[in-house]
């Protein structure tokens, strides 16, 4: 007993000094290197959050469920809808503004293509694992407002002139 | 080698010179009746479990201090990135517009609001001249960069112009087709 009594301040003192020493070290390495090599303010516009490990450390990374409408085919519609988009932009300038078919076929693609590049910006800057709930807000506001937009459309090509001629009107005004 | 050498150097002189008190102390002065006793007890100076820590959390207390991408204004302006940006920003710039314009026309009847083309028109054409050419401007600009970057992602797409000094002179074609388009639409 009395041994133990004596090593356990020992025992103690190095477990703290193995826990404290990486931080010991970066805080000393970082303050020191910051005033050294910073002549600015440091600017952090996003500093991150603690970092969290789910499940242990040796877990592989989840593979997601793989389709081929979420890898290849949804990649050559969005491509299909660029290149859709290419003769539709070019076409207005060439010919004054569009035939009420194909200003609807303007429209519809400049909505899918859109809401394919809000989607693609939401899955880039809200990851679900740090923001689930403003993720699934900006997804639903998005499906809301693409809807929206699409019914405001029909409502400019049925009973106005239409988005190119439109715009035209209001370019030459 | 020389370092044990060195280390065992005052032993063996002190077993050479004094074999009494290198018997002395290789046996500590444990009798055999203090160990009967149970009078003696061994000192051990280091730990050799540690069953104060758990080892397998050395590696995630590591995981947990990875770095982090530095934030953008430590990188040197290129036209490859900045481009890349400017991409996906007049992208949002242009569908915004449009998501807002569209739902505000669809929502103008019932809050009493103009947005017709002819009430919208009449009161861009009320405008100075200045404020149209800017207005014109603000919004053919990322229009045209819009179109013309589009086409050159296109172009990626099939597995061209992917060198970085194809990427980098196409990059400044298009900010320089752009600035050119842009002035004569806004002139237009």
């Amino acid at each position: 007993m009395a041994s133990i009594a004596r090593q356990s301040p020992l025992l103690r003192q190095s477990c703290l000094s193995a826990i404290r020493a990486p931080l010991v070290n970066r805080n000393a390495a970082g303050v020191s290197q910051m005033v050294a090599f910073h002549a600015s303010a440091k600017k952090q516009i996003l500093p991150p959050l603690p970092q969290s490990i789910q499940g242990t450390v040796n877990d592989p990374a989840p593979v997601p469920h793989t389709s081929p409408s979420h890898g290849s085919y949804h990649w050559s519609f969005e491509r299909l809808v660029c290149v859709g988009l290419v003769p539709l932009t070019i076409a207005p300038f060439a010919a004054g503004s569009l035939h009420p078919v194909t200003d609807a076929a303007l429209c519809s693609l400049l909505v899918l293509h859109s809401h394919i590049g809000f989607e693609a910006s939401i899955i880039d800057y809200f990851p679900k694992q740090r923001v689930p709930k403003t993720r699934a807000l900006c997804n639903w506001l998005l499906r809301l407002t693409t809807f929206t937009t699409a019914v405001g459309l029909y409502e400019l090509e049925t009973n106005d002139v239409g988005i190119t001629e439109g715009l035209r009107r209001i370019w030459k005004a | 080698m020389f370092s044990q050498k060195l280390a065992q150097q005052p032993l063996r002189r002190l077993a050479v010179q004094q074999p009494y008190a290198m018997r002395w102390s290789m046996t500590n002065g444990v009798s055999p009746a203090s160990v009967a006793l149970g009078n003696n007890v061994q000192k051990r100076q280091a730990a050799t479990s540690s069953n104060t820590s758990d080892p397998t959390q050395i590696l995630a207390r590591q995981r947990k201090n990875r770095p982090v991408s530095p934030h953008l204004s430590i990188y040197r302006p290129q036209i490859t990135w900045i481009g890349s940006s400017a991409h996906r920003v007049t992208g949002i710039i242009l569908s915004g517009g449009l998501y807002l314009y569209s739902t505000a026309y669809l929502a103008a009847p019932v809050l009493g609001w103009h947005l017709e083309t002819a009430s919208v028109a009449a009161a861009f054409g009320a405008l100075p001249i200045v404020a149209k050419v800017g207005l014109k401007s603000l919004m053919a600009f990322p229009f045209v960069y819009h179109c013309m970057n589009g086409v050159r992602h296109l172009v990626w797409d099939l597995g061209r112009g992917i060198t970085n000094q194809q990427v980098i002179k196409s990059g400044w074609t298009v900010v320089g087709l752009s600035a050119l388009s842009t002035l004569v639409l806004a002139f237009l």
